[in-house]
């Protein structure tokens, strides 16, 4: 193990333990205890959430905003097989070259999903106007990190380079915009639970 | 005024008395559901065609993700490390005269609380909740819009929020309980006042005895025809709860105390609340929390009730006597917010000829502007007449004569819709609908 790989685990740990943090704060607990007899049950609710209310049939904020849902999708896709590819990394398993050129492309195409979201928020009126620096900061970070997954894949060099920017990653995540990787979980869990109880999610009959 | 108490607060970041209350108290809320909310929104802006004041005005700093940001900035530049290390970083704001002029308009001013970006949020941010909260931040420093305060203050002095004294109510109510009798030719037929022992004991909006008596007789009625055993409380009958749209925790508390005490005063078993969208959501759902108990009695709508009338065949309804074509307005504290989506619709099938839905509908229904208290805001009249176009074209395009809606603020926006936008329309509540095609038993001998 070198010094980065010491740097990386150091990160990944602090992220972790900064995750749990958080998700466990986000918890329904204590003050949350709703005093009201519930209509319905919450378990099939917050199923209800997590699937068929996150359908894009269902979403305005997706059917009516296609390609920046898709380009979002696959944005997080690549997030997604970004950090699964750390592991894989940090051990030093290599892959058949079929399968690294298979995700190089794709990551390729998730970075340009990245990239072209950053740009819509760069130019769109409405989005400047809600948007503050950590929103810029978060994008460039997540997109870079994918971009140097793909360049490492792709040449086989420059492993400190890419452990840095993975550990500046994990380091930032819990701070920033980034958090939403937790409360995305948590936030679906108390809106399935709040419609549930009411006998909104899914409809009472 | 609100904006002129804002002006005497000290500058930038030296915090007045009344900031600190308000920080305390966002301070004090924050379980892990405000939590989650201030902590998620991405900021990605998806939300605005899902907002009947962002649709109707374009005003970017009124699209539901704004409005989070407001709150989740005063949220972050005080209760987070980021926020206080590097605010400008993360958006995070003072908490300064500035910000709470700009958030006194966004949330008094640009939110009716109706709930619908969060069911089409990207990631399921619980806006009203949000905005609830800032509402009750501004509760403690007073700031509350002056229109919604003398409301809340009204229902707390007087016990109903248009300050009616009781003779005037109780002189309403044996007219119209003579009515009542003269149109069901049954000396027998009353409206019961303060009986002690009933099923139910039912409420009212104070609009109801004031300006739409009718709407009372409709329901008496209904009772009449089902026999049921019921009762009015001359002291405590106002199913509104205008402290629940203006933050105040407190008076809503008292609000909700006074019906529990009429309850077990009167013995009823059941509380049926009227026609009103955001009473029932305060008293079926957030009532129990404000009084951190559970209810040792039922409680449901006056339209869930005539939906098991008709069910149980205790009334009889002849839909030819409707004959207009009559369309719904789900009223979002009511529908979304209260889960009583289906039970209107399964009635006024069964008291018209012709339903036409409105298209969204359901929890997907659009605000007509009237809820979050803003009929009280006279401030904001105009932005609330403007945010209503999205309900009134809805309603333009079904073509139906007659607009239903089981909520008395609803009725109240809708009029106003009718005539500014022109739309031609009746609008009635599900129980003056029922009465209508009520069929009355013969009474034997
Ligand atoms: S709760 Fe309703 S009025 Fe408020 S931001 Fe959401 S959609 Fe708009
Ligand atoms: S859709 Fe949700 S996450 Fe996106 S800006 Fe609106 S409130 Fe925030």
């Amino acid at each position: 193990m070198t010094i980065f790989h010491w740097i990386l685990l150091a990160g990944f740990v602090i992220c972790l333990l900064s995750c749990l943090y958080h998700f466990f704060m986000a918890l329904p607990a204590g003050k949350d205890i709703d005093y009201a007899t519930p209509d319905a049950k919450t378990r099939q609710a917050v199923v209800y959430s997590f699937t068929k209310a996150m359908s894009p049939k269902k979403k305005e904020t997706a059917f009516m905003h296609l390609p920046t849902y898709t380009a979002g999708i696959f944005y997080h896709l690549g997030t997604f097989l970004s950090l699964f590819l750390v592991i894989f990394i940090f051990f030093n398993v290599s892959f058949p070259t079929w399968l690294a050129y298979s995700i190089i492309v794709f990551l390729a195409f998730t970075s340009i999903c990245g990239l072209s979201i950053l740009i819509k928020r760069m130019t769109s009126s409405l989005l400047k106007n809600l948007s503050n620096p950590d929103d810029y900061f978060s994008n460039i970070l997540v997109t870079g990190f994918q971009i140097i997954t793909a360049i490492y894949l792709l040449l086989n060099t420059g492993l400190e380079y890419y452990f840095i920017i993975t550990t500046i990653l994990f380091l930032y995540l819990p701070i920033g915009k980034l958090r939403h990787t937790i409360y995305f979980f948590t936030a679906r869990l108390h809106l399935g639970i709040f419609y549930g109880r009411r006998g909104t999610w899914p409809v009472k009959k | 005024m609100a904006g002129e108490k804002v002006i005497i607060m000290a500058k930038n970041n030296s915090l007045t008395e009344k900031q600190k209350k308000a920080l305390k108290l966002l301070k004090s809320r924050l379980n892990g559901r405000l939590l989650t909310h201030l902590n998620s929104c991405v900021h990605c802006g998806l939300c605005g065609e899902s907002c009947h004041y962002y649709l109707a005005t374009k005003n970017k700093n009124f699209i539901p993700g704004k409005k989070v940001d407001i709150v989740s900035s005063i949220y972050q530049r005080y209760h987070t490390l980021a926020g206080k290390v590097a605010p400008r970083l993360y958006g995070a704001k003072d908490f300064n005269d500035k910000t709470v002029e700009e958030l006194i308009d966004i949330v008094f001013g640009a939110c009716s609380m109706c709930g619908r970006c969060s069911v089409h949020c990207s990631i399921g941010v619980d806006v009203p909740y949000i905005v609830r909260t800032a509402r009750s931040m501004l509760v403690e420093m007073e700031l509350v819009s002056p229109g919604l305060q003398s409301t809340v203050d009204a229902a707390i002095n007087t016990g109903n929020n248009m300050g009616i004294p009781r003779d005037e109510f109780v002189d309403t109510l044996e007219w119209l309980s003579e009515d009542l009798e003269m149109e069901v030719e049954d000396e027998d037929a009353s409206i019961p006042l303060d009986k002690k022992g009933v099923d139910i004991l039912y409420t009212l909006n104070p609009r109801e005895p004031k300006f739409f008596p009718l709407s009372i007789s409709a329901i008496a009625k209904i009772y009449y025809a089902a026999k049921e055993n019921w009762t009015l409380s001359t002291n405590v009958y106002d199913v509104t709860n205008y402290a629940y749209f203006s933050g105040d925790d407190k008076g809503a508390k008292e609000l909700t105390e006074r019906l529990c005490d009429e309850m077990s005063k009167l013995e009823a078993k059941t509380l049926v609340l009227a026609e009103c969208g955001h009473g029932y959501r305060a008293i079926r759902w957030e009532g129990p929390n404000w009084i951190e108990r559970p209810y040792p009695f039922k409680v449901i709508s006056v339209v869930e009730l005539i939906g098991d009338y008709i069910r149980s065949c205790r009334i009889k309804l002849d839909p030819s006597l409707n004959k207009l074509p009559v369309t719904l307005h789900d009223p979002c504290n009511m529908v979304r917010g209260g889960g009583v989506i289906e039970v209107q619709r399964f009635v006024i099938k069964n008291a018209v000829e012709n339903f036409i839905e409105m298209m969204p509908n359901r929890a997907n229904n659009f605000c007509c502007g009237g809820g979050g208290g803003q009929l009280a805001m006279s401030e904001y009249a105009e932005r609330r007449i403007k945010s209503g176009k999205i309900k009134a074209d809805q309603i333009r395009k079904t073509g139906a004569k007659i607009v239903a809606t089981p909520c008395h603020n609803c009725i109240d926006q809708l009029m106003e819709l009718n005539k500014e936008y022109q739309l031609g329309v009746e609008i009635k509540t599900i129980g003056e609908l029922v009465a209508d095609a009520l069929v009355l038993e013969e009474k034997s001998n």
